[in-house]
């Protein structure tokens, strides 16, 4: 017996040692129990720290003090008025905690979070890595015994990071199903003025043999090259602004919970990140909804296809001056239409999936439907305007092209504003994870 | 007695009685030992044939005295229902107790049915030694016993082996036939009852007119029967009218609600059967049940009234927060205890102004626990006061939106539905709760309370600042006057002084208690006696009600804490025990637990020595005893444990149907063989636990051994130790005494009856060594009814042990 918890004993000194050398080398032999000391000295290899030197180091072990924390109602008011509208019946049983197969075994979410959210810390909230570390799996609403839906307010929250990193104004408007056609107006506007100051409303130019070119409908160097580099390139601003606030909120919090600044940065963790997630393998730890790793997949890649598609089409077009439309066999319009393709069954799959999977996690709020809506419409648009281009119907094809340009505007100019920004701020959080070493296992 | 006793003795041999014993010896047991005037054998006796055949003997023959050997007293009670004021029933119990702890009747081949017999003893004690496989008959065999129900058992069953002849067990039978003559001895030595019946006065007085005593007062007033109810303050209502709201009272139980006591107050005040008396106090209770005077004080003038029962709702105190400086109460001006939040609330309409400069709060901490779930204070759970500060909470909150209500608390506690209300306050986004542990609370120079808040749930040690800090202190019973300051260090039973009397017997030492409310003239103290913390009971789960004091029932907050709605149930609970209380007595019968009995202890005054022993152990305080401690009994009080009767030296108190020498008759009664393989051991069993863990073992065919005796006893309490030196001198091996359990979770359905007894074994041991005999020999065990299948084993034990010791060096003299 005595044996036993002797090395028991070890064990949890063992395994908390190369945490506490790591982030606060002054205090790790002060927090070690007394008992294991040698073993501890050895493993932590802080040969200067003495335990007289601990105890005139800074603050270590128990002597942490206590942090001032302001709850804040009106927080707590948005969180529920974001989505969580059920935050307040949690009960702290830690049930979600023990759900989640994705979260980091040292600092569990979301059970933290649903007392934060409940308390209105604010500041603790929008700067933690683990509100973009949880994937939306659900397991935890599904098995929430008082049906708080701590999936739902972990996304609420998320939904209010991204306002708080972006502008809140401009977020809270595209949150909201009310505004919607005035946020939608902005991009009609932008294409139709477009349209009409090449005077294509009224003369509808055609290519040789009278096929139907949108090239020509709308020039790629006056019309749609500014356009979107401009939203593009505003996007992206705001994108990495906001990714870099939130990363050094993450940082202070990390810090002042005595964390030591990590070793490689941002850009020094991004590679092994990316690598990480192109297999979606943390999607794939979601019991309740483990299905949508596929469908998330499927509209990622067809993301990145057409992505490079449209990379692709700059090079053709602006290096080696090739005119579009380009033929069936070209690579790029293989390339194109496979990512098309995978779009549309993955973002099907993610519409079946939201009706499937609602009588346990719900069906999704507003803030979902926004971007699956958008994306089924950008892709439904573009494959249509491809088809109705062969067909030569040209009183379609116009205004489906216009249609899905309109679509792709809208995305591109509220991608900071909208649940699409989760590309930057879970990546971001990510990065962060690996970088201090928060979910180590996760993956 | 002047009618002389004719005896009918009656043997079932149905339920496997008749398969297993030889009835027919059974029957020259009564016939030739004790000439019983009337013997006979009947097959499922509990018939309607079967009893007819008892009444046509009471009818016919002149029988008076009944003794039917078949199953369990406690079961087929309305079948051998005999009026017992001209009757003497006694059951013996064969089924339960001998036959079915037994080894199942060895059938037509005796191999077969050694097997079975050793595949039963592997049963009852799950034991490894379980026989291996038994043939396919005797498996049968087996089987049909275990299904045969308790009550109505197929006659064919069991008379099947009877007609092949029994192959009868020699243990067995000699158990059953010792059980036989132990019953016909008692049945002997009992006389009816003589119920006394006197004139009594229905009258219920309520003491306190808060929720408890206006829904006692009202529920006995709408029964019909005559009520006075008192009040010490100026008008009724208690707390209920000084709350600014009070917690839900029915469903959905989601909202606080107005004090509606007003109605109520109205509705006492204006029944005609309810006489109020405000500003009063009791000066004197006198008497017992049905018969008491009482003088009441008020407004200058004292005048006494005839009541026949007490409701004592005198509810509760507060929790002393002078003593939670610690907590920055009396240090801080911010700092208030739930009590002061309620009248703050109250002044200001639900609006929360702070007492230090009358801001209206945006913050508010309240911390749980103050002061209680705590050694040093009070050591339990009030139970009300999360509810509370979920309430106040709501006040905060719902006087202004943007504040918040901070709730430090150990544990939430909302027991059952107000489940709701924590939920519904808890959705309030205002309301903010943690677990956590407050460890320092200072102020800042505006008045504010910092609080630092250690092991909570936000995952990290934290400090908070709030407008003010609100103390969840908690309920003390008003049965602790307001002098006493803690609750811990209560002396036990009464607050008092301690006294120390010499009588012949030796100094007795006791505490006399301090007049608080009901001034009882009892010799036993002036109050009722308490347990933990000073709720009065005299069993928190079986009888809630009941005090130690018969007569005298407890409701609301002065037995435990509880809300106000729970109180008002409670008043209506303790009127119907008043009620019941008094319609027995009329009758001249016993409240519970021996509910309908119409016996009563009588003392033979000519040899009492005035040792007081009977005054001083009665559980119920029923006797009083003049200036020489001569004892003076009050029926009516009397719950008829027989405690006194056990503690007498003089054997001079005894019961018509219940005395020393009765039961010193029946050890007397059983036959003490010379041989040393059979050793005989008297087990004392309490008819309340004991009894019924016998039956059930015997229900469940758990094997006992077959050396024991069982002698029922109404309690331990009564436990005469002369009965164990006569007993133990004429060859009868140890005494088992199998009771309740006693001192702080006391299971003894007389309160401290089996703790009595265990004390006068204390002395035993004088005796034993006067006889060259081990202590051991006499032992008590205790035993909760739900632990009855421990039962077969704490008995083997025990014959065990006894073995060891060897064979009782009196047997054959």
């Amino acid at each position: 017996m005595a044996d036993e918890s002797v090395e028991k004993g070890e064990e949890t000194a063992g395994a908390d040692a190369p945490k506490a050398g790591e982030t606060e080398p002054e205090s790790a032999v002060s927090t070690a129990d007394p008992g294991v000391g040698p073993a501890e000295k050895t493993e932590s290899g802080e040969a200067g720290a003495t335990p007289e030197a601990a105890e005139t180091g800074p603050a270590g072990g128990d002597a942490i003090p206590a942090r001032v924390i302001q709850p804040d109602v009106r927080f707590v008011r948005d969180v529920i008025n974001a989505g969580g509208s059920d935050l307040k019946k949690c009960y702290q049983c830690a049930t979600c905690s023990v759900a989640c197969n994705i979260t980091p075994d040292d600092t569990p979410f979301p059970r933290k979070e649903m007392q934060w959210a409940q308390w209105g810390l604010k500041e603790k909230l929008t700067g933690s890595p683990d509100i973009w570390l949880c994937h939306q799996c659900n397991d935890c609403t599904a098995q929430c015994p008082r049906d708080a839906k701590p999936g739902t307010v972990m996304q609420a929250i998320a939904k209010m990071t991204i306002a708080n990193y972006s502008i809140s104004s401009i977020a809270k408007a595209v949150g909201s199903a009310k505004t919607f056609v005035l946020m939608a107006l902005l991009p009609v506007i932008i294409i139709m003025a477009a349209i009409g100051i090449q005077g294509h409303f009224s003369n509808v130019p055609r290519g040789g043999n009278g096929a139907i070119v949108y090239s020509e409908f709308m020039n790629v160097y006056r019309a749609i090259d500014p356009i979107f580099t401009i939203f593009f390139v505003i996007a992206a601003v705001l994108l990495i602004l906001g990714g870099r606030r939130y990363w050094n909120d993450m940082l202070r919090n990390h810090v002042s919970e005595g964390g030591a600044a990590p070793e490689k940065g941002f850009f020094g963790n991004l590679w092994p990140t990316v690598t990480e997630f192109l297999a979606h393998k943390r999607f794939r730890k979601c019991d309740e909804t483990r299905d949508r790793a596929n469908s998330h997949l499927l509209v990622f890649y067809a993301f990145v296809g057409l992505l490079l598609t449209t990379a692709w089409a700059g090079l053709y077009m602006d290096v080696i001056h090739r005119e579009s439309p380009f033929p069936m066999y070209d690579p790029i319009k293989i390339l194109a239409n496979i990512s098309a393709a995978a779009g549309i069954i993955g973002i099907t799959m993610v519409l079946i999936y939201k009706f499937t999977h609602a009588g346990k996690i719900g069906r999704g709020s507003y803030y979902d439907w926004w971007l699956i809506g958008t994306i089924y419409v950008l892709l439904l648009t573009g494959i249509g305007s491809e088809l109705l281009r062969e067909a030569n119907t040209a009183v379609f094809a116009y205004p489906v092209y216009s249609l899905h340009l309109m679509t792709v505007l809208f995305l591109f100019i509220y991608a900071p504003f909208s649940k699409m920004a989760h590309m930057v701020y879970r990546m971001v959080a990510l990065v962060f994870a690996r970088a201090t070493g928060r979910d180590l296992g996760v993956e | 007695m002047t009618v002389d006793k004719k005896i009918g003795v009656y043997i079932c041999t149905d339920c496997g009685i008749g398969g297993a014993l030889d009835t027919e010896a059974l029957d020259n047991v009564a016939k030739n030992e004790y000439k019983a005037d009337i013997v006979r054998r009947a097959p499922f006796l509990c018939s309607q044939e079967g009893t007819q055949q008892i009444k046509d003997d009471i009818n016919n023959e002149g029988v008076n005295t009944i003794v039917v050997a078949a199953c369990s007293a406690r079961v087929n009670t309305d079948m051998f229902d005999f009026d017992p004021a001209r009757y003497v029933t006694e059951r013996v119990n064969l089924r339960e107790h001998v036959v079915w702890t037994q080894s199942p009747a060895p059938v037509a081949v005796p191999e077969e049915a050694e097997k079975t017999a050793e595949e039963k003893a592997g049963e009852g004690e799950a034991a490894a030694e379980s026989a291996p496989d038994t043939g396919g008959e005797a498996e049968m065999e087996t089987e049909a016993q275990e299904e045969a129900p308790a009550e109505a058992a197929a006659p064919e069953e069991a008379t099947a082996p009877a007609e092949a002849g029994p192959v009868v067990d020699e243990n067995t039978q000699e158990m059953a036939e010792d059980h036989l003559r132990m019953g016909i001895v008692r049945a002997k030595a009992s006389d009816p009852a003589e119920p006394q019946i006197e004139e009594i006065n229905k009258t219920i007085l309520v003491i306190g007119g808060g929720p408890t005593g206006l829904s006692s007062a009202l529920e006995a007033a709408n029964a019909g029967y005559e009520v006075v109810l008192i009040e010490k303050e100026a008008e009724l209502g208690g707390w209920a009218k000084k709350m600014y709201r009070l917690l839900p009272d029915k469903a959905p139980f989601q909202e606080s609600k107005k004090p509606d006591i007003e109605s109520r107050i109205g509705a006492a005040m204006s029944h005609d059967k309810i006489r109020v008396i405000t500003g009063g106090a009791i000066e004197k209770t006198a008497g017992e049940p049905g018969k008491y005077q009482v003088t009441v004080n008020s407004n200058g003038g004292a005048e006494t009234l005839t009541i026949g029962a007490i409701v004592l709702a005198i509810g509760w105190k507060p929790y002393n927060a002078n003593r939670l400086e610690h907590l920055g109460y009396g240090k801080f001006k911010n700092v208030v205890t739930n009590v002061e939040m309620e009248q703050i609330a109250a002044e200001g309409n639900g609006t929360v102004a702070r007492p230090s400069d009358g801001k209206q709060a945006t913050s508010v901490a309240f911390l749980q626990c103050a002061g209680q779930r705590d050694p040093e204070h009070l050591p339990y759970c009030s139970s009300v006061c999360c509810l509370t500060s979920l309430k106040q909470a709501l006040y905060v909150t719902e006087s202004n939106p943007e504040a918040a209500a901070y709730i430090v608390y150990k544990d939430m506690r909302t027991p059952g539905l107000y489940e709701e209300f924590y939920k519904a306050a808890q959705d309030n986004p205002g309301v903010m709760l943690t677990k956590g542990e407050v460890t320092s609370i200072t102020e800042d120079e505006s008045g504010n309370i910092i609080l630092e808040i250690d092991n909570t749930i936000l995952g990290e040690k934290v400090m908070v600042v709030a407008d003010m800090l609100v103390l969840a202190t908690g309920m003390v019973t008003n049965t602790i006057p307001a002098h006493i300051e803690g609750v811990t260090d209560l002396t036990p039973e009464y607050v008092g002084q301690w006294r120390e009397t010499e009588t012949v017997d030796g100094v007795i030492k006791e505490v006399i208690a301090d007049p608080i409310v009901l001034n009882l003239a009892y010799r036993q103290g002036p109050e009722l006696p308490y347990l933990k913390y000073g709720f009065p009971d005299s069993h928190f789960v079986c009888f809630p009600y009941e005090t130690r004091r018969t007569g005298i029932y407890a409701a609301g907050t002065v037995r435990h804490p509880m809300t106000a709605m729970q109180s008002t149930n409670d008043g209506a609970g303790a009127a119907l025990k008043a009620i019941q209380c008094l319609e027995l007595a009329a009758q001249g019968m016993s409240v519970h637990p021996r509910a309908g009995d119409q016996s009563f202890p009588e003392i033979n005054f000519t040899n009492c020595t005035q040792c007081r022993r009977c005054t001083v152990e009665c559980p119920f305080g029923v006797l009083d005893e003049d200036e020489k401690g001569t004892p003076k009994t009050n029926t009516f009080r009397c719950r008829r444990c027989g405690t006194c009767m056990g503690a007498c030296p003089q054997r001079i108190i005894s019961f018509k149907n219940y005395s020393v020498e009765m039961i010193a008759s029946q050890m007397k009664a059983i036959k003490v063989p010379e041989e040393d393989s059979k050793p005989r051991i008297i087990a004392l069993i309490c008819e309340n636990d004991a009894y019924p863990a016998l039956d059930i073992a015997g229900l469940n065919r758990l094997k006992i051994s077959p050396f024991y005796r069982f002698i029922t006893m109404r309690c331990l309490g009564g436990t005469n130790l002369v009965w164990i030196a006569d007993a133990l001198s004429a060859g009868i091996e140890g005494f088992l005494l199998i009771g309740c359990r006693f001192d702080d979770d006391y299971q003894c359905h007389f309160i401290k009856g089996s703790k009595a007894a265990n004390e006068r074994l204390g002395k035993v041991q004088e005796t034993l060594g006067r006889l060259m005999l081990e202590a051991e020999r006499v032992t008590q065990v205790e035993l909760p009814l739900n632990e009855w299948d421990k039962l077969p084993g704490i008995m083997e034990e025990f014959a065990e042990k006894l073995k060891e010791f060897g064979p009782n060096p009196f047997k054959g003299f």
